[in-house]
């Protein structure tokens, strides 16, 4: 493990130590040293997040290892940044990156709820509980809480824009360009609609990005609409504000429009594009041969053929219909020469080169075309249709948008999202919430369930289960009602970031949820407790129960470790 | 350090936020006196010791090497001002820095971050609609008197203020209004592409003799002395092609056994290049610019044919030029029979294009060019530190005066605007009863900082102008009939209060709010962060 040969983590540093000495004397005191040792470290990495919940959360600036800033308040980038060293603190690192792959958001909740489990396993482990009850125990509230949260939660259709786009503001919310939710929101839900296609009728689960989590529960798909995100691109251009962030319906490409001199073609009308895998430069001898010239009329004659040769591909080009050259990037030869933009410009031909390699199957399937490897497959069955290609001008630098696309009918659209931002710090922290909110939409397309949101399923579910233990005995019983009281962490922290009163606020929640009122959260605008439906604050229950479930399979597993060997 | 096991060091809490508020104000500190006309410059010397002396805030915060990230962040946003606004940099730092200092002072005192964030984000939204709804004066109003004065109010504070100000602000409105392009019946939206003013910088002579050129002037003088160094009409061909002895290309070798066929093999490669300089002249060019070479023995059919032909031209002027003559730049002769030929409506026109000498340099000036999109300006200066500042500020002029134009709207100067925000604003925040109000204050308070050092810089009382400002501001919004007292600004030369729109101390309004939204969003993303996580360098862990 990585710090085996290093001295720099004194908790790493004791774990050998005690794996020593304790060879002899006890087992029993050894695991407790680990578990604990794992426990600490693994709650410090909650503890690191925790100021960055919730809409009144800080941001974390990081210093990456190569010099550049980072200031994002994204748990799941937060950790991924922050190299921790501990393997049992990894462990919820990997949590955060598993809820970011399953629901996409609520990244910096799951890593906090762990944390808290952690907290009170620590005083039941004190109690002298057996690891392996309270495990079990857990597994059982955890199951407990999945029908709580099913409960109160109500569902949404697709045709209802209005409450997807209040999912995805909720989401938006709690990031740094929250005051631009009102316009980011409605983008995220145009483009995962915009990209939800029928569900092949043999697809399962696993194949839509859910596999390895298949048993988490709330990851079932129960709609019959798919949506695979990456469908939808976004592409970041430096310059403007977050206001000018837009949805592309059709094709953004970063590229300029190639021109030969001046005379470029940037715009055209009713385009049949053509994605070119070939170059259009005159071919290149391998390096260690040449061709001899041993007459000087030939020289002149190399110059005219490479001239004929090049003229001779445009005007194949030309006669397959295509006005729109998509040309990807080459290595080996120059993808186009002067000559051939000189060329394709006369023959009124748009240019856009550098296609990078991976952005072909995107290219392919947004614009129904298919790559076209030589010159003589290029046939017109090969183009795709597009009501307009122009170059567009984004401030100081330029994009060529692809617009209005005849496809197939049955072929999933794509579309891209342009973000645009003052800064590279907003840009990315821009993309990163745009990320977050899909994630949103989609998993309502899938699961089509809300539930409100500002603490109130954690709260409710604390209540039903302080009240459900109350029907147990034994060891369960209070491990169960020990996981009803570390929910309460996501209340409390909310409140506490937001500078208001934790302890008011949450006793005021509890309260309120024992006499039934299931809806009730916390409004930060407010300052006080209000009925989160009402307030618009919703969420979708996969990524609530998705947190749960997730946060506490972990903490079964850091229960359960007892021993840390270090191999070299 | 916490039990949290990372690579790296972190710090969190108060302490972090007081770090970044100290590295922010340190960078406040060092461009608070060059702010305002009366301000000073900075001598900046890199590392391989060339010396910039500027007082432009964009260029002292990009030449500093700042290593706080907070105070990064903060500088990314001044020069964020820049690349938008074009000027204003040094007071979005100034106010940056006063916000986040006062801010940190209102958490010492207890108060949340949160709440801190929320009423400085309300005092700004607030500061934009107050600049909007009752400072701002429309533009059409005034005409052009106004936009010279617009450029002045930038020019002042520059090393171009003192006597040649209106000379240059003339030279900087006539430049941006030439380059116009759009508005006309179909539709399009003026704009005035900035890019198309060429500035030209020549050493010599006062500053007084910069001048706006007639039309587009290129640094570089013709390629032969047998050219003649006046044509006129000329037709100009923009190409983008070399007019050397062509070369075969890599790959290619000319094997060559006998002696005399080496001679005809070197007349061959100079035969395809006059045919291509024939191809040009045939189409009835007579002024050549090429981006790239034209041999000595290529040159003799330009000299023949008494055409002037520019080599080595750089991409950016030819495609000026194209734009102003309406040629097209060519990146080929090469034509769709295969042969090479050029078309002559790929050739641009002007009314002649002649080579001036200035100083020991040749300028090729093209007269009357078919369109005004683009123009030059020549200024001149005694040395190239002066010649550098003098094209930092104008560019800054003409930036003010192509805001002035677009957004349609000025607001006064000479620290009005913030003076009448502040008494705005303190009584915005006594009307609400939550927590926010306290903040709200510290904003009103934040903003005399910009009229307060502009005082300082000019050696003046700050403490006695301020108050009379803010007192003249305060007559201004609470009684009627007074409100022509909003435009009371600072005489900096004179050390009096006076009326600023009418002494023609005029700034664009876009200007001003987005100063103000720029300086508010660097201290809200300074405040946001709670947590300073610096990842262990690579390269600097010895352990790996």
């Amino acid at each position: 493990m990585a710090q085996a040969n290093g001295g720099s983590a004194s908790t790493a540093a004791a774990a050998p130590a005690t794996g020593a000495s304790g060879r002899q004397a006890g087992a029993s005191e050894k695991s407790k040293d680990v578990r604990l040792n794992n426990i600490t470290a693994a709650k410090a990495v909650a503890d690191a997040v925790r100021t960055s919940l919730g809409p009144r959360g800080m941001d974390k600036m990081m210093q990456t290892a190569s010099g550049d800033v980072l200031i994002t308040n994204d748990g799941a980038t937060i950790l991924a940044k922050m190299t921790v060293e501990h393997p049992a603190a990894k462990m919820l690192v990997q949590l955060s990156q598993a809820q970011d792959s399953v629901a996409g958001d609520g990244t910096t909740s799951v890593v906090v709820l762990a944390g808290a489990l952690l907290q009170v396993c620590t005083g039941l482990l004190a109690k002298g509980i057996h690891p392996t009850s309270i495990s079990d125990a857990f597994a059982t509230a955890s199951r407990l809480a999945d029908d709580v949260l099913k409960g109160m939660s109500f569902s949404v259709e697709l045709e209802d824009r209005e409450t997807l786009i209040k999912a995805a503001s909720t989401s938006l919310n709690s990031k740094v360009v929250s005051q631009y939710a009102g316009l980011l929101a409605p983008m995220a839900v145009d483009a995962v609609l915009a990209v939800a296609v029928p569900r092949p009728p043999t697809s399962s689960a696993a194949e839509i990005g859910v596999n390895g989590v298949g048993s988490t529960p709330g990851t079932s798909i129960d709609g019959d609409l798919v949506v695979d995100l990456n469908n939808v691109r976004t592409v970041k251009k430096l310059g403007g504000t977050i206001d000018d962030t837009c949805l592309v319906d059709g094709l953004l490409l970063t590229q300029r429009a190639a021109t030969g001199g001046s005379a470029g073609v940037r715009r055209v009308a009713n385009a049949k594009v053509a994605l070119l895998q070939f170059c259009l430069s005159p071919p290149k001898t391998d390096v260690e041969n040449s061709v001899v010239v041993q007459d000087y009329a030939a020289m002149d004659r190399i110059l005219r053929e490479e001239r004929q040769y090049i003229l001779g591909l445009c005007k194949k080009i030309k006669a397959s219909g295509a006005n729109v050259l998509l040309i990807q990037k080459s290595i080996l030869r120059d993808a186009v020469t002067e000559l051939s933009l000189h060329f394709l410009a006369k023959l009124k031909i748009m240019v856009v080169t550098d296609i990078e390699r991976g952005e072909v199957e995107f290219v392919c399937k947004s614009l129904g075309c298919l790559p076209v490897a030589s010159i003589d497959q290029l046939k017109a069955d090969k183009l795709g249709k597009v009501d307009l290609v122009e170059e567009i001008s984004l401030g100081s630098d330029k994009a060529v948008r692809l617009s209005g696309v005849t496809l197939p009918a049955g072929v999933p659209r794509t579309v891209s999202l342009l973000v645009r931002g003052s800064n590279n710090l907003m840009l990315d922290e821009a993309e990163r919430s745009l990320h977050d909110a899909l994630c949103v939409v989609r998993s309502l397309v899938h699961r089509r369930f809300l539930i409100p949101g500002g603490g109130a399923p954690e709260t409710q579910v604390s209540v039903a289960l302080a009240k459900a233990s109350k029907a147990m005995s034994g060891m369960q019983a209070y491990c169960v009602k020990a996981y009803a009281e570390a929910l309460e962490v996501v209340p409390f922290t909310l409140s506490e970031n937001a500078g208001l009163n934790p302890i008011e606020i949450v006793t005021e929640l509890r309260r309120r949820h024992a006499a039934g009122e299931t809806t009730a959260g916390i409004n930060v605008r407010k300052g006080a407790v209000t009925d989160m439906a009402e307030e618009n604050v919703l969420m979708p229950l996969l990524v609530i129960s998705s947190a749960l479930g997730l946060a506490t399979e972990s903490v079964r597993m850091i229960l359960k470790i007892d021993d840390i060997v270090m191999v070299r | 350090m916490s039990s949290l096991a990372i690579s790296g060091t972190r710090e969190s809490g108060q302490d972090v936020r007081t770090a970044n508020v100290t590295a922010c104000v340190a960078v406040a500190n060092i461009l608070r006196s060059s702010l305002g006309p009366q301000g000073l410059d900075k001598m900046l010397v890199d590392e391989v010791g060339d010396v910039t002396v500027t007082n432009d805030g964009a260029t002292i915060v990009g030449l500093l090497e700042v290593e706080h990230p907070a105070a990064r962040v903060l500088t990314e946003l001044a020069q964020q001002q820049d690349q938008e606004v074009g000027d204003g940099t040094t007071s979005v730092v100034i106010l940056a820095a006063e916000l986040l200092k006062r801010a940190n002072d209102l958490v010492a005192a207890r108060i949340h971050p949160t709440n801190i964030i929320a009423g400085y984000r309300l005092a700004m939204r607030e500061a934009c609609k107050y600049i909007r709804d009752k400072m701002a004066t429309p533009v059409e109003k005034l005409g052009r008197e106004l936009l010279v004065n617009a450029a002045r109010t930038s020019l002042s504070s520059k090393i171009l203020g003192s006597a040649e100000s209106t000379h240059f602000a003339n030279v900087a409105v006539d430049a941006v209004l030439s380059v116009k392009t759009g508005g006309g019946k179909d539709g399009v939206p003026a704009s005035y592409p900035i890019k198309s003013v060429h500035v030209l910088k020549c050493q010599g002579r006062s500053a007084r003799e910069s001048e706006l050129l007639p039309g587009v002037a290129i640094n570089s003088g013709r390629a032969a002395k047998g050219m003649p160094s006046r044509v006129a009409p000329a037709r100009v061909a923009c190409l983008d092609v070399d007019l050397r002895r062509t070369k075969m290309k890599m790959g290619i070798q000319v094997q060559i056994d006998d002696a005399s066929a080496l001679n005809a093999a070197q007349e061959k490669e100079l035969d395809i290049t006059r045919d291509r300089v024939k191809a040009i002249l045939a189409s009835g060019a007579n002024v050549i610019l090429t981006t790239k070479g034209i041999d000595d023995a290529a040159l003799k059919y330009f000299v023949e044919a008494g055409a002037i032909a520019l080599r080595r031209v750089p991409l950016a002027d030819v495609k000026r030029v194209a734009k102003a003559t309406g040629a097209v730049v060519q990146g080929s002769l090469a034509d769709l029979s295969g042969a090479e030929s050029l078309d002559a409506s790929q050739l641009g026109t002007a009314e002649e294009a002649a080579e001036r000498r200035i100083r020991d340099d040749t300028v090729t000036v093209l007269r009357g060019c078919r369109s005004t999109a683009a123009c030059s300006v020549l200024l001149r200066g005694p040395n190239e530190y002066m010649c550098d500042e003098m094209g930092r500020s104008f560019h800054d002029a003409i930036c003010v005066v192509k805001r002035t134009v677009e957004s349609g709207t000025v607001v006064p100067g000479g620290g009005a605007v913030e003076a009448a925000l502040s008494v705005y604003l303190d009584n915005f925040a006594t009307m609400l009863g939550s927590r926010e109000q306290l903040a709200i204050a510290q904003f009103a308070d934040s903003l005399l900082a910009i009229p307060k050092t502009l005082a300082v810089n000019a050696a003046l009382d700050a403490t006695d102008l301020v108050a009379r400002l803010r007192a003249a501001h305060y007559v201004a919004q609470t009684e009627e009939g007074k409100a022509g007292l909003a435009h009371t600004g600072l005489d900096l030369s004179r050390g009096v209060v006076r009326n600023s729109s009418r002494a023609g101390v005029v700034e664009p309004a876009l200007s001003k709010i987005k100063s103000i939204q720029f300086a508010a969003e660097a201290a809200i993303t300074i405040l946001r962060i709670d947590d300073s996580v610096d990842v262990a360098r690579k390269d600097a862990d010895p352990e790996g």
